[in-house]
């Protein structure tokens, strides 16, 4: 079970993300849950997740994002634009992935 | 002319990122930003609902529900009229969560104070409602904002502070928590309380909105909307129309969410000047939809023709792009032609991204003043497809749906030209980037 949360501003563009990467979780048969939150939601529900990633109309807000990922030691990273563009929510879901992986091998050493 | 589009964009993430960044940051805008959109929003779309039967645009409808239109009325001063206090609860709460701390305690405590800065300090038994009415809704929208930004501001500063009423350990934490509340509400309480006794120990001339003036006691709203009122007359100007146009497309050229960062800043003067048009047939013409539904045309940009012209390009980019953006940008959506195209930190897109909407809201702002086409009185979202949402925004007014059209052909004669020079660039680089896997290919050939 992967748990997501896209941190981004009115949700609007950011749903259709989240349909895409919904479909291509069901395809590599992996369970997904993705929530696309404002910056402020996201403050209060932070732990409720395992990724963060962060939508590129609100990278002006990605270091006190981080910050705050980073202090509950969840990973977080901004989304490719350009996939974000084109709704790609495989090469998304993969970013995810390829994240929580790095950070868990971090834990591991 | 790529050298060129590499310097200036190097210029653009220098000088003009960390400003727009930082305006865009600012906590209290995004709380303000968060509260409308969560909290005030639908209660406003649901109100302006039963505005627009009240007020049929066709003359016979309108005979039929005059008997009618003061009951009609009734659920919208309710909801849309009541905005300013749930939007002092939103800001409290929004506020609270970007502050990590529990929203809801502070947010109920805004609305309290909200009903006591609104309500004059008299014997409330023998209170007219009327009289205060109109400062819950659009005219108390700053009220509002500060209220609530003043509520959460103290409420967290007192918890965990040595201020507050300790219970010994072992007490349920409902309990504990509402004696740690105490302190500061009745702080608040009596403060305000105080202000708006002595506010309302004077009276003054007050005009409502259907210009009837009478005496009578002064509110906080009634003394804060005095102040108020030059600054939304000036912002309802066509330089201010231009100042927030181009501060939307600059913060949206770096990638900003330009549309939510003005709001934050312009949404009581749009709201203050919508009230008017809506209620007490005013000619307000900067207001929200003159942005939403008027200039940004299949997105913040109207960007609508690029999508159009994406869909046959020569570039394999933009022809993935287009297909994306298509079905988003019926709803006004445009994040895949900002991010895709890119507009966005694309020096070449920038020039035409504000210039085009610019002309638009200075043709628009000619034909509204001019009485071409019925000012904006109703809200709505934003994602109404173009066509439906002038005739809509304008109470039923034809017209206003043709003005869009209008705008559409600007926007793509304007853009035609950028539109070409930046797909010449990409078929260029794509060509560029294809041409070593065809060389190795016939060098394959060739050994074979």
């Amino acid at each position: 079970m992967l748990r997501v949360i896209i941190v981004c501003s009115w949700g609007m563009s950011t749903s259709l993300l989240v349909d895409s990467m919904l479909s291509a979780a069901a395809q590599m048969h992996i369970r997904l849950t993705v929530e696309a939150l404002s910056a402020g939601e996201f403050a209060a529900r932070v732990d409720e997740c395992d990724v963060v990633l962060i939508a590129p109309q609100i990278r002006h807000l990605r270091k006190s994002i981080e910050k705050l990922a980073q202090s509950v030691g969840k990973p977080v990273a901004l989304i490719e634009p350009f996939h974000y563009a084109t709704m790609n929510g495989q090469a998304v879901l993969e970013q995810a992935l390829r994240l929580l992986a790095s950070a868990q091998e971090g834990m591991m050493e | 002319m790529s050298v060129m589009i590499e310097r200036s964009s190097a210029w653009v993430e220098r000088y003009l990122v960390p400003p727009l960044g930082a305006l865009a940051s600012n906590i209290f805008l995004q709380a303000i930003r968060d509260a409308f959109i969560i909290f005030t929003l639908p209660l406003i779309l649901a109100g302006s609902l039963f505005l627009i039967i009240a007020n049929p645009p066709i003359k016979a409808l309108a005979d039929f529900i005059a008997p009618y239109q003061t009951a009609i009325l009734v659920p919208f001063q309710l909801s849309f009229g009541m905005m300013a206090m749930f939007l002092a609860f939103g800001v409290a709460y929004s506020l609270a969560q970007y502050r990590r701390t529990e929203p809801v305690q502070p947010a109920v405590l805004a609305v309290v104070l909200f009903l006591i800065a609104s309500m004059p300090v008299t014997d409330l038994t023998n209170l007219k409602l009327g009289e205060v009415l109109p400062y819950f809704g659009g005219e108390g929208l700053l009220v509002g904002i500060l209220i609530g930004i003043l509520t959460t501001e103290v409420v967290r500063r007192f918890r965990g502070s040595r201020f507050v009423i300790r219970l010994p350990k072992g007490v349920p934490p409902n309990v504990t928590r509402a004696f740690e509340a105490l302190v500061p509400t009745l702080l608040l309480i009596t403060l305000v309380w105080s202000i708006e006794w002595f506010v309302s120990s004077h009276s003054g001339v007050v005009t409502d909105s259907s210009g009837h003036s009478q005496v009578q006691q002064l509110t906080l709203p009634i003394l804060l909307m005095r102040a108020f009122q030059p600054l939304v007359l000036v912002q309802d100007s066509y330089p201010a129309a231009l100042l927030e146009i181009v501060l939307m497309m600059l913060l949206w050229s770096v990638g900003i969410h330009g549309m939510n960062v003005v709001t934050a800043i312009a949404l009581p003067f749009w709201l203050a000047t919508l009230t008017q048009n809506a209620t007490a047939n005013g000619h307000g013409i900067v207001t929200e939809p003159f942005f939403h539904i008027f200039a940004h045309l299949g997105g913040s940009g109207a960007t609508w023709p690029l999508v159009i012209y994406m869909l046959r390009s020569r570039s394999a980019q933009l022809r993935t792009v287009g297909k994306v953006a298509l079905g988003p940008a019926i709803f006004n959506i445009n994040e895949p032609v900002t991010f895709g195209v890119p507009m966005a930190l694309n020096p070449l897109m920038m020039i035409p991204f504000v210039l085009v909407p610019v002309v638009i809201v200075t043709i628009n702002y000619i034909v509204f003043s001019v009485g071409l086409v019925h000012v904006p009185v109703v809200l709505q979202p934003f994602t109404v497809p173009v066509g439906v949402s002038g005739f809509v925004a304008t109470g039923g007014d034809i017209r206003g749906s043709l003005l869009q059209f209008f705008d559409l052909a600007v926007s793509a004669i304007l853009y035609y030209p950028f539109f070409r020079a930046w797909e010449r660039i990409l078929v260029q680089r794509e060509a560029a980037a294809a041409r070593p896997e065809e060389s190795r290919e016939r060098i394959a050939a060739e050994v074979h």
